[in-house]
């Protein structure tokens, strides 16, 4: 074991570091934002885009060749740390295209896939959205019906998605549908790439129980898409699917947001007043906060053991359930702690006089579904983890 | 940045794996647990062999000079073998030896520790069960002869296969570390019976027992703080076995869903029963990858106490998790004698409070940070 960095990687940060004190736009909206805040700091986010784009830093990892940084995990690593520690936001805009579209497009994309789609998504000028799943086809992702036909050069989509985030703001679809309905359910899926201005699609934003809306229903009226919009073979979907979700959860190491909660949590615990005393003083709550710290910690440790092993060029896979499950665990124990921590203060709406923390620690009480049900449900972490990890029978 | 073992580790896991299915399968920790010999001879001298007890004591002293982060290596492994020995007892009591004696002392000892012949341990504990320096009483005072040694200590780890104690007194102010070798006059060594039998602990009582002034290890009254940190790696490879303990008592539950059939089909293709072992596999991942950075972090960082800390409470919450479903999840049998897995559930009772509690370890972790 060897948790120093060499002297390269220690220069990498100290260009990093002195990077962010000139850069970092700090906006300072972490935790508990609603997307309407988000929309208003557009611009300065854009901004800071830009700026990282220019030293090759959204992409980091991607090959030099398409656009990207060229950067090895380490260097990565150290850049979200930095980044993390600054409270920076986001390494880039475009986020469902960095974290799985982008890398979906660099091993199965031809090469003009590549040229027309990479750029914008490192400039942030396109954003996507991810078409999976569909009202009948949640965690059975793969029973979906939405089904695309081939008319010359063309598919003619028809069908519905559900719970697409982002729809009503993003560019583009990565879209899974049927392209053969008589094979077994795996092999007859098809990826396509769709402009979501195309004649036929129409978006209905869903309310969440925070009153946002972030996602939509997405339905497909005779769509018509150009068969070079194919990303890989057709009946290749699946695939293609599984390496970009495998991508979206190697982010493994990444905790800063978990570890900006505990401690904005312990400051909170600090101020309010509980039972006549600083909550800090409470043993129950001062055993919750430890063992969420704890967790916290395993999962970081856990992240850098699965990096060690990428390193060695080994493969990582189910295993990252692991973390994901904690994950899921972590954002719910935060909601509930917050408000616990803030007594009857805690019952108060965001929008209300003498809410706490302008009522972020309620936002977050309302938002967790998001975390512990997109991507896949705990019950379906548990059960890769049961049947690929130990060897258990299938559902 | 690497955070894995080296090719050297990994061959000497795969050593201790072998030796240990081989020397000390369960039947043989189940008869070394109810003999009465405070410990089996045959194994140590096979293990010193190996060189296991020699295997964190510098080279000059006979030893083999590896890190902490190697013992745990071996520990996870002992654990998972529910190993019954005084092993990491006696590494603990070394790793003492190496911080705070001196060289007369380091050579008067470590060779015989390091070729199995001496077998040491901490005496610190009493009966208060309180783990700060407040906590040990045992008095230590000037005597003609040297100093006197008189009090009790408690839950001496091993004590009755000890050659030699590493006493904690009260000497003035402050808390001194003697050397004192098991037979000298004034000990008495009554065996404590623990509800897990694997592991062996010991009720020392110091009655005017006279020591030599060159006996005690650094300076008078200025142990604690470097004993502490020896304790703190002790505590890191006794949650390194609650790991390995928790990791068998998992593959013994899931080999039994796996053969188990009710309703028509293995039990493990039942959610109820499946998502309870991923669980417990979370548990024993997330405690692994923090009780391997502990043991790096004793060895590297001036202050090691947050990671120690979060190492043994998670050790403890995932070792009781899966000691507690590994018997439900065999039903009826796992309640039974025969049924290993009583023999995890055990382990996890009785080390959950050994070298500090959950509740105790998160309570420092918040102090580390002034909380
Ligand atoms: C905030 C958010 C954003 C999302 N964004 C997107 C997006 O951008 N694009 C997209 O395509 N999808 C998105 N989703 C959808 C998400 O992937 C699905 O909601 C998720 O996979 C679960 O499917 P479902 O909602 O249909 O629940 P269901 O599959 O109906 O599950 C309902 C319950 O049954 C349980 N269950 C189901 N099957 C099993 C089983 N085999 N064993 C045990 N329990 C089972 C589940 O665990 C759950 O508790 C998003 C979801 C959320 C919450």
């Amino acid at each position: 074991m060897d948790f120093s960095f060499s002297e390269r990687e220690e220069a990498f940060r100290r260009e990093v570091r002195e990077f962010l004190a000139a850069s970092n736009p700090n906006t300072g909206a972490e935790g508990g934002e609603d997307i309407e805040s988000a929309m208003d700091r557009l611009p300065k986010l854009l901004a800071w885009n830009q700026a990282l784009h220019e030293k090759g830093w959204v992409g980091f990892s991607w090959p030099k060749d398409v656009g990207g940084g060229g950067g090895g995990l380490i260097e990565q690593m150290i850049l979200k740390q930095e980044c993390g520690s600054a409270r920076a936001p986001m390494l880039g805009l475009s986020y469902m295209g960095l974290a799985w579209v982008g890398p979906g497009i660099v091993k199965y994309g031809s090469d003009e896939q590549k040229k027309r789609f990479i750029p914008p998504i490192l400039k942030a000028e396109e954003h996507w959205c991810t078409g999976y799943s569909e009202p009948g086809s949640g965690s059975d992702l793969a029973s979906l019906q939405c089904k695309a036909v081939r008319d010359g050069d063309h598919y003619v989509i028809t069908g519905q998605k559900i719970w697409t985030s982002l729809a009503m703001w993003a560019q583009w679809m990565i879209l899974l549908v049927r392209t053969d309905s008589s094979s077994t359910k795996h092999h007859g899926i098809t990826c396509v790439l769709v402009p979501m201005n195309s004649p036929g699609i129409e978006v209905k934003p869903i309310r969440t129980m925070n009153g946002e809306t972030p996602f939509a229903e997405v339905f497909f009226n005779d769509v018509r898409v150009p068969v070079a919009n194919r990303l890989g073979a057709e009946g290749q979907g699946w695939e293609v699917t599984k390496h970009a979700l495998a991508n979206e959860r190697s982010s493994i190491a990444e905790v800063t947001a978990m570890v900006h909660a505990l401690e904005d949590l312990k400051g909170l615990a600090a101020r309010c007043s509980r039972g006549g005393r600083r909550a800090i003083e409470d043993p129950f709550v001062r055993q919750r906060l430890a063992r969420m710290e704890t967790m916290i910690e395993a999962m970081r440790l856990t992240g850098l053991r699965f990096l060690t092993r990428q390193l060695r060029g080994e493969e990582v896979g189910a295993e990252t359930s692991v973390n994901k499950l904690l994950r899921a665990e972590l954002e719910v124990e935060i909601g509930r702690l917050s408000l616990e921590i803030e007594g009857r203060y805690g019952g108060l709406a965001k929008g209300s006089a003498a809410v706490v923390d302008g009522g972020r620690w309620q936002h977050q009480m309302l938002s967790w579904p998001a975390y512990v049900i997109g991507g896949g449900t705990p019950n379906i972490q548990k059960n890769v983890i049961a049947e690929r990890l130990l060897g258990l029978p299938h559902d | 940045m690497e955070f894995g073992f080296s090719a050297d580790q990994e061959q000497l896991r795969a050593q201790v794996r072998r030796f240990l299915d081989a020397e000390c399968p369960l039947e043989r920790v189940r008869t070394i647990m109810t003999s009465r010999e405070p410990h089996d001879t045959g194994l140590w001298k096979k293990m010193a062999e190996l060189g296991w007890q020699a295997l964190v004591i510098p080279q000059q002293y006979g030893g083999l000079g590896l890190a902490w982060e190697d013992l745990v290596v071996l520990a996870e492994q002992a654990g998972m073998s529910l190993l019954p020995s005084p092993l990491l007892a006696d590494a603990a009591a070394a790793r003492a030896l190496c911080a705070m004696g001196s060289e007369e002392q380091k050579e008067r000892w470590l060779p015989s520790i390091a070729s199995g012949e001496t077998i040491a341990t901490l005496a610190v504990l009493e009966e208060s069960d309180d783990l700060s320096e407040n906590g040990v009483t045992l008095e230590a005072a000037s005597s003609p002869g040297g100093v006197t040694l008189g009090g009790r200590k408690m839950f001496v780890p091993w004590g009755q296969a000890a050659d030699l104690f590493l006493v904690a007194a009260r000497e003035g102010a402050g808390v001194s570390l003697f050397a004192v070798p098991a037979g000298s006059a004034g000990i008495t060594v009554t065996p404590l019976k623990l509800v897990d039998a694997t592991i062996r602990a010991a009720e020392v009582v110091f009655d005017g027992v006279v020591v030599q002034d060159s006996s005690r290890l650094g300076e008078k009254g200025r142990a604690w703080p470097a004993l502490s940190r020896v304790l703190d790696a002790a505590t890191v490879t006794l949650a390194a076995e609650m790991v390995g303990a928790a990791d068998a008592a998992l593959r013994l539950a899931t080999e039994y869903a796996k053969v188990r059939k009710q309703f028509g089909q293995p039990i493990g293709r039942f959610q109820g029963v499946k998502h309870r072992l991923a669980e417990i596999l979370v548990d024993v991942e997330s405690s692994r990858s923090l009780v391997y950075y502990a043991s790096w972090a004793v060895d590297h960082l001036e202050d090691a106490r947050a990671q120690v800390s979060m190492a043994k409470a998670y050790a403890s919450i995932a070792l009781d998790r899966a000691g507690e479903d590994g018997i439900q999840i065999h039903g009826a049998v796992g309640f039974t004698w025969e049924c290993n897995a009583h023999l995890y559930y055990k382990r996890g009772r009785v080390c959950r409070s050994i070298d500090g509690t959950p509740e105790y370890h998160h309570e420092r972790l918040l102090a580390c940070q002034g909380l």
